[in-house]
């Protein structure tokens, strides 16, 4: 049993976080590869910026550094680091009493750090250390929360926010480095090795594939990659999971339920042709992903949340 | 801490060589390691400022203040027996008011306070605990022993800083608080949480117990969600509630679930839009008739303000003879009524050594310090009271006592004032321990924190020889 409004806010710290983390990898990424002056560097900045940037935003000819500064610290853009940072924490504070100490502590510790008065400073002074210790302290929020926090009701709609976001995160860099519509694909070795840093990926792909960094067999690991935590197949299995854990006790009457959606997009990704899809094929499966996820989003608030009383009045 | 020859008194002097041996770095260090404490586990409270709001610490004091067993006692027989007489008292005035058909209180002074309910009459309220949670505000009197200042019976706070500071200390001054023998506060959730649910009716075995607060943009949000927490109940606001049929339900990610008492920490006056101020938007649509009704239980009941009212406190002595026939333990604080002709003749005279107070008011507004205020304030203040007698009392200016603290690291007394927490449902619980406000600036005598106050925590120390440190 859990209120409705603290599943509501669960699920957004779990969306935030991991949006959270996502940024900062990217500006992280961004400064780095464009420390030198080649085509690559381009590729990784114009490939951050199309990913980072919500649709119909002007880019002009912002400069990496300040593309890196705003997605971290601006406080009024809700998908940069510090704003996405202190929206979790609101949440968490919302619902304060549902959390365990030892991962509230967590969390106010990370938003005390990313508002401080020194924030600004220590950005501009050592921005990878600064992103790359934001990065460690969120992971260990998601250790202590592991760790402390029941694995039930609560858990599920944080973790469903975490997986919704990263399936729509995932499948944004993807659309970011392979999408036809963006034109120029992605050649340079220093890029794609740069894309899979973005989604924390280099490492776990290496193991996999050895050193051979191809488009395709990218493509194919951040799809349907069975193991690996960021692959669009991984969290849709997550998602799936979740809710039918957090929907089990919810009477419908008969309606069919978001669990349906997250069921069908499980299987989309479990048994495509992973091997054989062709390059178009996989832009398209990408759109439906993200398609799926902003249904999945709205179906989870209208079952679980904004439901209409006159469905649930007691007999 | 000191007696009045400048020796230390025996319950402080373990404490007193503790300090004494730790140099002034040492002691800024543990209050830094405190400060630290609070900010982390989020007790703050929250300045809004023209384009950014800020969060601060309450501040917090380092020395603790020690009282001993046989002094506590006298406290908590005098608290016990207090409460005891104002809910007999509010049972008495929402039913057959004998107390004023007797002509022990003034009938108009009962009737034609703001806080009293008439929506109150004549409804049950089990084992007549109006009060459930009450925090009665004493003082240390020049002579040594402890007199009431106010009582506080609507929706009290601060009992979370009693608990945020006894954790700070344990962990600040372990061995002290280890030798001295301090007696546990720990359980007080535990006894909310048993007092709550002796308010539920017979009939509902488990009942739903919920914390109701205003919001996370309220300065006590801290505290609703410490309490939720530390009881395991859900946190709701109005939002979460709707009635149906006269009862109260939550809406759950499952459905609705029935609730059957509610912990409000919402005023009075915003509870129920349909029956008390309709632009509340912090309440719940009809839950004063689900109350009515008998299907869910609202903690404090509403309308208790009565019995705190800064009038109807200069009868408290009247009301504790009146239905329990004995003298009260802990005496009040003389009390000029302005409404009393005489009386507000004497005051008026009399401004200059008076601190006058509205009636209503709280929090330390809309008061008259008179030895500390300019003779253009008093001036402004006597047209006031001419204009509106009933609304004031006055008393005298209270010499506060004072305790030890750390002000800029070396040790400094300052004023203090106690708040023990009183809990009563099926039977009343003292909790021994206490909230110690202290007036941060030199001289003050104003200790809330809305206007430069801190806290401190408050050891009640077992028996010597009881065994109480072994429970």
């Amino acid at each position: 049993m859990m209120l409705a409004r603290v599943a509501d806010s669960l699920y957004w710290i779990g969306r935030y976080v991991e949006r959270a983390e996502h940024m900062c990898r990217l500006a992280d990424v961004l400064l780095n590869a464009t420390l030198d002056r080649t085509e690559s560097s381009g590729q990784v900045a114009r490939m951050v910026i199309s990913a980072a940037v919500s649709e119909g935003e002007a880019t002009g000819d912002i400069t990496p550094w300040d593309a890196a500064l705003a997605m971290t610290m601006d406080s009024e853009d809700g998908d940069s680091v510090t704003a996405a940072l202190a929206r979790a924490r609101e949440n968490a504070r919302q619902v304060r009493d549902q959390l365990t100490t030892e991962t509230w502590e967590r969390l106010n510790l990370i938003y005390l750090r990313v508002t401080g008065a020194s924030a600004n400073r220590e950005f501009t002074d050592a921005p990878s250390q600064f992103l790359h210790d934001i990065i460690a302290d969120l992971h260990l929020f998601k250790g202590a929360a592991d760790a402390t926090m029941s694995h039930g009701e609560g858990w599920g709609f944080l973790q469903l926010g975490v997986f919704i976001e990263r399936a729509q995160l995932t499948g944004r860099l993807l659309q970011a480095g392979f999408g036809r519509s963006l034109g120029r694909p992605l050649t340079e070795h220093a890029a794609m090795t740069a894309l899979l840093r973005m989604s924390c990926a280099l490492e776990p792909y290496l193991r996999k594939h050895t050193a051979d960094i191809q488009p395709r067999l990218i493509r194919q690991f951040l799809m349907f990659d069975e193991d690996f935590p960021r692959s669009l197949r991984f969290a849709t299995a997550r998602i799936e999971e979740h809710l039918s854990g957090v929907g089990r006790n919810v009477d419908l009457g008969g309606a069919a339920g978001p669990e349906r959606l997250a069921g069908r997009l499980k299987a989309r990704l479990l048994y495509a042709d992973a091997e054989t899809l062709t390059g178009e094929d996989s832009d398209v499966l990408v759109a439906t992903v993200l398609e799926e996820c902003a249904r999945l989003h709205a179906g989870i608030y209208d079952t679980f949340v904004a439901y209409s009383l006159e469905m649930r009045l007691p007999a | 801490m000191m007696d009045p020859s400048g020796d230390v008194r025996p319950h402080y002097a373990a404490l007193a060589r503790r300090v004494a041996s730790l140099s002034d770095e040492d002691l800024a260090e543990r209050q830094r390691l405190l400060e630290r404490f609070f900010l982390l586990q989020g007790i703050t409270f929250t300045v809004y400022g023209a384009e950014s709001s800020t969060e601060r610490i309450i501040p917090t004091d380092l020395l603790p203040r020690i009282i001993p067993a046989a002094e506590w006692a006298t406290i908590e027989a005098g608290l016990v027996q207090r409460l005891r007489a104002l809910n007999m008292f509010l049972a008495d005035i929402y039913s057959d008011q004998k107390i004023l058909v007797d002509g022990v209180v003034p009938r108009e002074l009962v009737l034609g306070a703001p806080s009293y309910r008439r929506e109150m009459q004549n409804l049950f309220v089990p084992h007549q605990a109006y009060a459930n949670v009450c925090g009665s505000d004493l003082i240390r009197k020049p002579d040594g022993g402890f007199a009431v200042l106010e009582d506080n019976l609507r929706v009290p706070s601060g009992v979370s800083y009693m608990l945020a500071n006894r954790e700070a200390a344990k962990r600040t001054f372990p061995g002290s608080f280890r030798m001295a023998g301090v007696r546990r506060i720990e359980q007080y959730p535990d006894l909310l949480l048993s007092t709550l649910r002796s308010m539920a009716a017979d009939w509902r075995p488990n009942p739903q117990v919920v914390v109701l607060t205003p919001g996370v943009y309220n300065s006590a949000y801290f505290e609703h969600a410490y309490l939720a927490r530390l009881m395991g109940v859900p946190l709701v606001e109005g939002r979460d509630l709707v009635t149906h049929d006269n009862m109260v339900y939550m809406r759950t990610t499952t459905g609705l679930r029935r609730v059957d008492v509610i912990y409000r920490r919402v005023d009075d006056d915003f509870i129920d839009p349909l029956t008390f101020r309709r632009d509340s938007s912090l309440g719940v649509a009809g839950l004063f008739n689900a109350y009515r009704g008998g299907n869910v239980v609202i903690c404090n009941a509403p309308g208790t303000g009565v019995a705190d009212d800064k009038a109807v406190y200069a009868y408290v002595p009247e009301i504790i003879s009146y239905y329990l026939g004995e003298d009260a333990i802990l005496p009040n604080i003389e009390t000029f009524l302005c409404r009393e002709p005489s009386q507000l003749s004497h005051v008026l005279a009399n401004l200059d050594k008076l601190v006058v107070k509205a009636v209503g008011a709280s929090g330390g507004y809309g008061m008259l310090v008179g030895p500390h205020a300019s003779q253009a304030e008093r001036e402004r203040f006597a047209e006031a009271l001419k204009a509106d007698p009933d609304n004031y009392i006055a008393q005298p200016t209270i010499q506060l006592s004072t305790a030890p603290c750390l002000i800029d690291g070396a040790v400094d007394p300052r004023h203090v004032d106690l708040r023990p927490f009183i809990l009563s449902g099926d039977k009343i619980r003292v909790t021994p321990g206490a909230l110690t406000r202290v007036a941060l600036k030199k001289g003050s005598l104003v200790v809330n924190s809305s206007q430069g106050g801190g806290s401190k925590d408050t050891w009640v120390l077992g028996e010597a020889d009881a065994g109480e440190s072994a429970p």
